[in-house]
C-alpha cells in the first residue's frame, strides 16, 4: 500500500496541468476481510480491495466535488475534469473554503496486520460462549470485519495528511426464544485495535445477551403516565445524536431553524450533562485525525455542565453564520459519567422504564420525538418489573437534556464512544 | 454502460460450485440548495466487480475496484479460496446446492443517460427562485437532488445472465415554517423516479401544483396540534399503506428472517390479516405498467417474478434467495440483491404493495367519527415480532366525516398480524413510492405502495 503516494504526486500533477489554483483531495486504499455467520454457524467469507477518490475544486468562489474509486490516470482526470466541471457550473459563495495550512503529518492508528486465525477463534469462542451461557439466544447475524485503510489527502494551502489504520469490527443480530414465543431484534457491536480480550467481555455484548434472554415474555403498560425513562447508554447515544442534529449542526444553524440558535454559552441543560467528541481519548478506537475541512481534528466539548459551549459547524457553516468552526467532523462522543451506579439510580425510580433502543420516526424541527421503546423494562417503585412490547414514549429533545435526573457511573466504551446510562424525567410513556 | 467483456470468464467457473460473476457502476449525483445556499455540489461513482462462489451451504465472495479480465480473474480466485477456507473450518454442513431453475439471458432494459452538473444545478436553482418568490413566508425551503443509478453485469454457472441498468433520481423539497410559538415545522415531498434527469425533470413546471399542495399542507402544520396518544381509528394515506406492505409485513416475510425465528414461520399458512388484504412483492410489473423500481434478474442470476406474500388474508409465502427457498420448498423470485459491487446478495425486497379496493378515498374519511387521516411517513422500523412503527409527518384529525385540524410529528405503531386484522376498508387507487432506501447490512433502493386503508392503530402523543 505505497504506491498510493505516488497516486497522489501524479494527481498534483494532473491539476496543475488543469490550472487548477484551489483545491483539496484524499486518496484511499481500503481492504475488508469480513465473516459473515448466520443462525450461529460461519457462512460467508468476503474480501475486498477498494480505493476511494474525492476532489474539490474551488474556482472564483465556486465549489464542486467529485469522487470515484479508481486510482488509474485515465480516471484521475475525469476525477479533476469532473470536479472543475461542478465548480465551474456552481453560483459564487465566498464562504466555500479550506483549512489553512496545517503542516504534513503522518497518523499511524490500531493494527496493520491483522492475525486472522485468532480473530476467527475470538468469533468462535463468542458464539460458543452465548451458546453456553444463553441458551434461549439465537445469533440470527453476527458479522467480524477486519478493515485496513491507507489515505492521504493535500490541499493548495499546504497540508499533508496520510494515515495508516486498521481496526476488528464484531457486531451480532441476536433474539431469544422459549416456548415457541420469539422476541425481537436486539443487538451490540465493538471496535478494538487488539484481541486481548474475549468479545464477550467487551462493550455492551454480555449486558445485551442478558437483557434478550429476559425479554421473552412481554406486557404492554395500561394507559398513559408521564414518568422517568433510563436511556441505556445505546439509547442515549442515539438521543444525543438527534440532539446534535436537530440543535447544533450545520443545517440547522444555516437555515435558522435550531431551537439553540443563540444558546451558547447559556445553561440549556442539567448541569449533570458534559457532551464532548473526544477522538483523541485512549478508550476511542481510530478517532478521526484530519476533519472533512482540512483542520488537524481536534477534541471538542459541546456541552459542559449543561451549558452550550459551542455549536458543531463545519468551516462553510462557520464562514456562512459567523460563528467559530469546530475542528472535529467525526463523532466519538463521550459523556462524562455521574456519581451513582445503575443499579442505584433503578432503585430511585417510582415509575419508568430503561429504554434499550428507540425505534422512532425522526423528530421534528422543533425537538419533538414519538417511538416506541424497544428492547425496553418497566421499572416500579425502584424495582424491574418485567419486559415491555407496544410501549411509545413521546418527549421533547430539548426538554428531556433539561431533565436529567442522574447520570451513571457505570459506562460502556464499544470502541467508538464511551457512555453511560442517563435518566430523564418527563417522558410520556402510553401503554396499548 | 459498462462494457460487456465478461463472457469468457464462465469458462473459468469451477465445476461443482455456484458461481456468480457481477460487474457493477454506481453512479450518484447530488445538489443541495439550502435557503438559497448550494451547500453540497458532487458527483460520484463507484465501479468494481465482484464473485461469489457456493458450495455445501457455504460462501466465499470478493470484491476489487477494478473491471477487467484480470480483475475478473482475480475476484473468482479469491472467492473460491475463501469458500474452501469456510469449509476447512466448518466442515459438511448437509445442505445441497439449490436446483437451477433454467438458464438464458435476461434482455438489457435500457441505459443510463447522464446529465451535466449545470443543467441539474440550474434546474434546482430554477426551482429555487419559483419557490422563493411564490411562497416569501416560508421560514426555510431547501431543494435537494439526489440520483443512485445502478448498472450490472451478470454472469452466473447454472442461472440468467443479463445486463441491466437501473437509473433513478428525485428531487425534495423541503419547506418549513414556525407556529405561533416560534416552534419550527417542516414537510418535504419527493419528485421523480425511474429514469435518468431529463426523463424526470425536463418539464419542472408540471410539479408546481406539488409545490402548491406541500404549501398547503405546511401552512396547514404550523397551526397544527398534538395527537392524541391512544388505541384510535385512522386513515392510513398510500404513502402509509406502503410503510406498512414494507416495514411492518416485508420484513418478517424475508427468509433469512424467518430463520432468524421471525413471526412469519409459525404463521404461514396462517390468517395473518383481514380477507381484504393483498400483498405482493412486484419483480417489474405492476397492472400492466412497469413498476417503481424494476427488477428483472437478481444478483444470483435468478429470473425476477412476483412474490405472493398474503393473498385473502393468509400468509401464503416469503421472500427467499435460491438457498432459502430450496428450505421451504418455495421457488426463488429473483430477490437477492446487492448495493455495490462489493456487496454481497442479501434478500431483499422489491416494489411492496398492498393490493387496492373497492372503495373510494372520500368514503374512507366519511366513515370516521373520531379518528385521524396519516398521510405521509419519514421513515419506519420493524421487528422479527412484527412490532413495527412509522414517524407520521403529515396528517389531519377526522371529525364526524370530516378533515379537521392539522397534525404535528408524530408516530404510530402496533404489531402487524394483529393490525392488519382491523383493516376493514381500502381504497380502490394505490399510491407508489419509491425514493426511499431500506437498511439491511447494506442499503438499497426499493419501492413501496398501497391504497388509503381504514384500520386500528397505537397514536403516539402529548
Amino acid at each position: 500500500m505505497n504506491e498510493i503516494r505516488e497516486v497522489a504526486d501524479l494527481f498534483d500533477n494532473i491539476l496543475k496541468d488543469k490550472k487548477l489554483e484551489k483545491y483539496t483531495y484524499v486518496l484511499v486504499q481500503s481492504e475488508k476481510q469480513e465473516l459473515n455467520v448466520e443462525n450461529g454457524e460461519f457462512k460467508l467469507m468476503r474480501t475486498g480491495y477498494d480505493y476511494y477518490t474525492s476532489l474539490t475544486a474551488f474556482i472564483n468562489n465556486k465549489m464542486g466535488s467529485a469522487s470515484g474509486n479508481d486510482l488509474s490516470k485515465e480516471a484521475l482526470v475525469k476525477l479533476a475534469e469532473d470536479g472543475i466541471g461542478a465548480a465551474e457550473s456552481s453560483p459564487e459563495d465566498p464562504c466555500h473554503d479550506i483549512a489553512p495550512d496545517q503542516g504534513k503529518e503522518v497518523f499511524r492508528q490500531g493494527i496493520y496486520e491483522p492475525d486472522m486465525d485468532k480473530f476467527l477463534d475470538r468469533i468462535q469462542e463468542c458464539l460458543d460462549s452465548i451458546k453456553k451461557e444463553f441458551p434461549k439466544v439465537k445469533v440470527m447475524a453476527a458479522v467480524g470485519s477486519y478493515d485496513k485503510s491507507h489515505w492521504i489527502s493535500r490541499n493548495t494551502n499546504g497540508t499533508e495528511f496520510e494515515d495508516f489504520s486498521g481496526r476488528y469490527n464484531f457486531y451480532i443480530d441476536i433474539s431469544a426464544s422459549e416456548d415457541g414465543i420469539n422476541t425481537g431484534i436486539s443487538g451490540a457491536s465493538v471496535t478494538v485495535d487488539n484481541l486481548d480480550k474475549p468479545f464477550m467481555e467487551l462493550g455492551n455484548i454480555r449486558k445485551s445477551l442478558e437483557a434478550i434472554s429476559n425479554s421473552i415474555h412481554t406486557k404492554s403498560i395500561d394507559g398513559k403516565f408521564e414518568g422517568t425513562v433510563i436511556l441505556t447508554p445505546g439509547a442515549a447515544s442515539q438521543f444525543l445524536g438527534m440532539l446534535i442534529y436537530h440543535y447544533m449542526s450545520d443545517m440547522v444553524i444555516i437555515d435558522g431553524t435550531s431551537r439553540w440558535l443563540d444558546k451558547v454559552g447559556e445553561q440549556v441543560a442539567s448541569e449533570k450533562l458534559t457532551v464532548s467528541k473526544k477522538p483523541f481519548d485512549e478508550r476511542i478506537v481510530l478517532g478521526e485525525r484530519g476533519t472533512q475541512d482540512g483542520f488537524r481534528t481536534e477534541d471538542v466539548t459541546l456541552i459542559e455542565k449543561g451549558v452550550l459551549k459551542t455549536h458543531s459547524l463545519s468551516l462553510y457553516a462557520a464562514n456562512k453564520t459567523g460563528r467559530p468552526v469546530v475542528k472535529n467532523t467525526g463523532w466519538s462522543l463521550i459523556v462524562d459519567p455521574g456519581e451513582k451506579s445503575f443499579d442505584e439510580i433503578i432503585k430511585s425510580v417510582d415509575k419508568g422504564l430503561i429504554m434499550g433502543n428507540f425505534s422512532g420516526g425522526e423528530p421534528g424541527a422543533n425537538g419533538e420525538f414519538s417511538g416506541v421503546a424497544k428492547n425496553s423494562f418497566f421499572v416500579e417503585n425502584g424495582e424491574i418489573k418485567y419486559a415491555l412490547s407496544e410501549t411509545m414514549v413521546n418527549g421533547n429533545l430539548g426538554e428531556i437534556v433539561k431533565n436529567i435526573r442522574e447520570i451513571s457511573k457505570d459506562v460502556i466504551c464499544d470502541g467508538s464512544s464511551v457512555i453511560p446510562y442517563i435518566a430523564v424525567d418527563g417522558v410520556v410513556i402510553s401503554g396499548k | 454502460m459498462l462494457k460487456d467483456i465478461y463472457e469468457v470468464e464462465k469458462a473459468l467457473f469451477e465445476d461443482g460450485v455456484q458461481t456468480v460473476l457481477r460487474a457493477q457502476e454506481n453512479r450518484y449525483r447530488s445538489v443541495d440548495i439550502l435557503k438559497g445556499n448550494l451547500v453540497s455540489n458532487s458527483r460520484r461513482e463507484t465501479r468494481g466487480i465482484s464473485a461469489r462462489v457456493g458450495k455445501d451451504g457455504l460462501y466465499g465472495f470478493a470484491s476489487i475496484a477494478e473491471c477487467s479480465d484480470e480483475a475478473a480473474k482475480m475476484v473468482l480466485k479469491a472467492a473460491a479460496d475463501n469458500v474452501k477456507l469456510l469449509t476447512r473450518h466448518r466442515g459438511n454442513t448437509g445442505i445441497i446446492l439449490p436446483p437451477s431453475y433454467g438458464t438464458g439471458r435476461i434482455p438489457t432494459n435500457g441505459d443510463i443517460v447522464d446529465a451535466e452538473q449545470k443543467r441539474i444545478i440550474d434546474t434546482c436553482r430554477k426551482i429555487d427562485d419559483y419557490i422563493a418568490q411564490k411562497y416569501p413566508d416560508l421560514d426555510s425551503r431547501e431543494v435537494y437532488y439526489s440520483e443512485d443509478s445502478q448498472d450490472r453485469i451478470i454472469y452466473s454457472s447454472d442461472a440468467y445472465d443479463g445486463h441491466l441498468v437501473t437509473p433513478r433520481c428525485y428531487i425534495y423539497i423541503i419547506m418549513s415554517l414556525k407556529t405561533k410559538d416560534g416552534t419550527p415545522v417542516e414537510l418535504f415531498k419527493a419528485l421523480g423516479g425511474f429514469g435518468s434527469f431529463e426523463d424526470n425533470f425536463s418539464d419542472i413546471e408540471q410539479y408546481y401544483p406539488e409545490f402548491e399542495k406541500l404549501y398547503k399542507k405546511v401552512k396547514d402544520k404550523a397551526e397544527g396540534v398534538y395527537a392524541e396518544a391512544g388505541y384510535k381509528t385512522v386513515v392510513l394515506g398510500g404513502m402509509m399503506g406502503g410503510m406498512l406492505a414494507h416495514e411492518a409485513v416485508g420484513h418478517t416475510v424475508e427468509a433469512d428472517l424467518v430463520m432468524g425465528g421471525s413471526v412469519a414461520g409459525p404463521s404461514l399458512g396462517k390468517r395473518v390479516a383481514s380477507d381484504l388484504v393483498n400483498l405482493v412483492d412486484f419483480a417489474h410489473t405492476f397492472d400492466g405498467n412497469p413498476a417503481p423500481l424494476p427488477v428483472y434478474l437478481d444478483d444470483e442470476g435468478t429470473k425476477a417474478a412476483d412474490a405472493v406474500l398474503i393473498k385473502d388474508g393468509i400468509l401464503t409465502g416469503y421472500m427467499n434467495n435460491r438457498e432459502t427457498a430450496e428450505k421451504f420448498g418455495m421457488k426463488p423470485t429473483g430477490n437477492a440483491r446487492g448495493w455495490s459491487f462489493a456487496d454481497e446478495p442479501l434478500i431483499r425486497m422489491r416494489n411492496t404493495c398492498v393490493l387496492p379496493g373497492k372503495n373510494t378515498v372520500e368514503e374512507l374519511i366519511e366513515s370516521v367519527d373520531d379518528g385521524y387521516y396519516l398521510i405521509d411517513s419519514g421513515n419506519g422500523q420493524a421487528d422479527l415480532t412484527g412490532e413495527f412503527m412509522f414517524g407520521v409527518t403529515c396528517g389531519y384529525e377526522i371529525k364526524n366525516g370530516k378533515l379537521g385540524r392539522a397534525l404535528l410529528d408524530t408516530t404510530v405503531s402496533g404489531v402487524a398480524f394483529e393490525m392488519l386484522k382491523t383493516v376493514d376498508m381500502l381504497s380502490n387507487e394505490v399510491e407508489w413510492y419509491s425514493s426511499g432506501f431500506c437498511g439491511k447490512k447494506q442499503q438499497m433502493s426499493v419501492g413501496m405502495g398501497g391504497p388509503h386503508m381504514r384500520c386500528k392503530i397505537m397514536i403516539g402523543g402529548r
